[in-house]
């Protein structure tokens, strides 16, 4: 593991990718789910339920260690992709393990942030929407975009909570900023140095990833401030 | 197992789940106190406190596992009493915020109403308007305590013998067929764990909505 500023870039770069992956992944996940949980068949709201309040009450490092296990003793196989840097290619197995245990840590609290945003609009406009007569899924980017007043918001706090998860892979030999920071103070006794570093470089991806939600919040508000005032005649 | 996962291993007890929901309790329980403090401070002098808040602000920015480590290995304490530190801390960095939030909402009319009533500031504070921020907060508080219970699983990295770190354990030393039964094991626990919470918090705002 390389432990200067160029090291602290590679473990940047593989604490993003494993955080983009697994982000995908969640809110993926966390869309079907909110869907499923709202919808009005029984077993399978009854399913979504279940699958949110699990995902909600088991904290992500136990799911982090029980996919780690699970994963750790068995080769990779050579059709997996391997996008994580820093990590062996024959651990890509470990890797993609955590990746999507990390997911589901976010899975549940994402879709509960989604539901409450999609109820939050209120039975005339989720009516109003049936009747313009669009398909399933336009309907649902069309809520989407009404409901991400708020739910933007909330989504990027998970978010940057996401991040701040990332740091379980380091639990496994998976490379990633917080396993850099432990092993870089624990070679060189230089702990100030790389905790400062490691600190700094999660704030910064914090507030990346905090400006990037409000930024999107910005884009899907401006064409209704755009709108020019009704003057009435 | 079930003991061990419930109390901790014979060597280390209290740990396993018990020390899961104390340390969450404690860690809880101070940043709740050192967050009121820091919410009254915040409304009452707000340029003054812009520092402090700033602070906090950085704090949030820190993942839970990275203030673990730097408390771990960059004081004297000892390792449980750093990790606990350390989720006080974390706790703080969202509970102040929230309650700060809460608090700078507090209705002008009510303040109007206890001047008039010629209730002294402290008094006031204290009787009035903490009590109604806790009331105001408790949803966003709840949702937060049980982030923070879960959270207390980060204390593993420094091996302090909670209920993710005693499953951890276990696990690796389990034959391959069991280590999944033990970490099924300690989720239920938790799962349990956070619907107790969640039935706790239903009736506290219950108590407190009547």
């Amino acid at each position: 593991m390389l432990l200067g500023a160029t090291g602290l870039l590679h473990q940047a770069l593989a604490t993003v990718t494993i955080w983009a992956l697994s982000a995908v992944l969640a809110l993926s996940l966390a869309v079907a789910l909110a869907v499923g949980s709202s919808g009005t068949r029984t077993a399978l709201r009854l399913l979504a339920h279940g699958a949110i309040t699990v995902t909600r009450g088991v904290p992500t490092s136990l799911l982090v260690v029980g996919a780690g296990i699970l994963a750790l003793g068995r080769p990779s196989p050579a059709w997996l992709p391997d996008p994580f840097p820093g990590t062996p290619p024959e651990l890509a197995l470990v890797a993609w393990a955590v990746t999507a245990a990390l997911a589901l840590g976010s899975t549940g609290h994402l879709a509960v942030i989604f539901r409450t945003g999609y109820q939050s609009l209120g039975p005339a406009r989720l009516e109003q929407a049936t009747v313009l007569g669009l398909g399933p899924l336009r309907r649902l980017g069309l809520l989407a975009r009404e409901a991400a007043a708020a739910t933007l918001a909330p989504t990027g706090t998970r978010l940057v909570h996401h991040l701040h998860n990332t740091a379980f892979a380091a639990l496994f030999p998976v490379a990633e900023l917080f396993g850099w920071v432990q092993e870089g103070a624990n070679t060189t006794f230089d702990i100030g140095r790389y905790t400062t570093a490691g600190i700094g470089a999660y704030v910064l991806l914090s507030l990346l990833i905090w400006a990037l939600c409000r930024g999107v919040e910005h884009l899907l508000g401006a064409p209704a401030r755009r709108q020019p005032a009704v003057v009435p005649a | 197992m079930i003991v061990n996962l419930l109390i901790g291993l014979p060597d280390q007890r209290p740990g396993g789940l018990a020390l899961s929901v104390l340390s969450a309790l404690v860690a809880g329980a101070g940043a709740l106190l050192l967050g009121l403090v820091y919410a009254t401070v915040c409304v009452g002098a707000p340029r003054l406190s812009l520092l402090v808040q700033g602070a906090l602000a950085v704090l949030r920015g820190i993942p839970l596992l990275l203030l673990i480590f730097v408390l771990a290995q960059l004081t004297t304490l000892p390792l449980a009493a750093a990790g606990f530190a350390a989720l006080g801390l974390y706790s703080l960095a969202h509970v102040g915020e929230t309650l700060r939030a809460y608090l700078a909402t507090y209705p002008q009319a009510m303040r109007d109403q206890a001047r008039v009533m010629t209730i002294s500031p402290v008094r006031e504070l204290l009787q009035l308007r903490l009590p109604w921020t806790l009331r105001q907060a408790l949803d966003a508080l709840g949702t937060h305590w049980i982030s923070l219970l879960k959270d207390t699983g980060a204390l593993t990295v420094l091996g302090i013998g909670e209920l993710t770190t005693i499953a951890r354990l276990l696990s690796e030393r389990a034959a391959t067929t069991q280590w999944a039964l033990i970490l099924l094991t300690a989720a239920g626990l938790y799962l349990l764990a956070v619907l107790a919470l969640i039935r706790v918090l239903r009736f506290v705002k219950l108590r407190l909505t009547i």
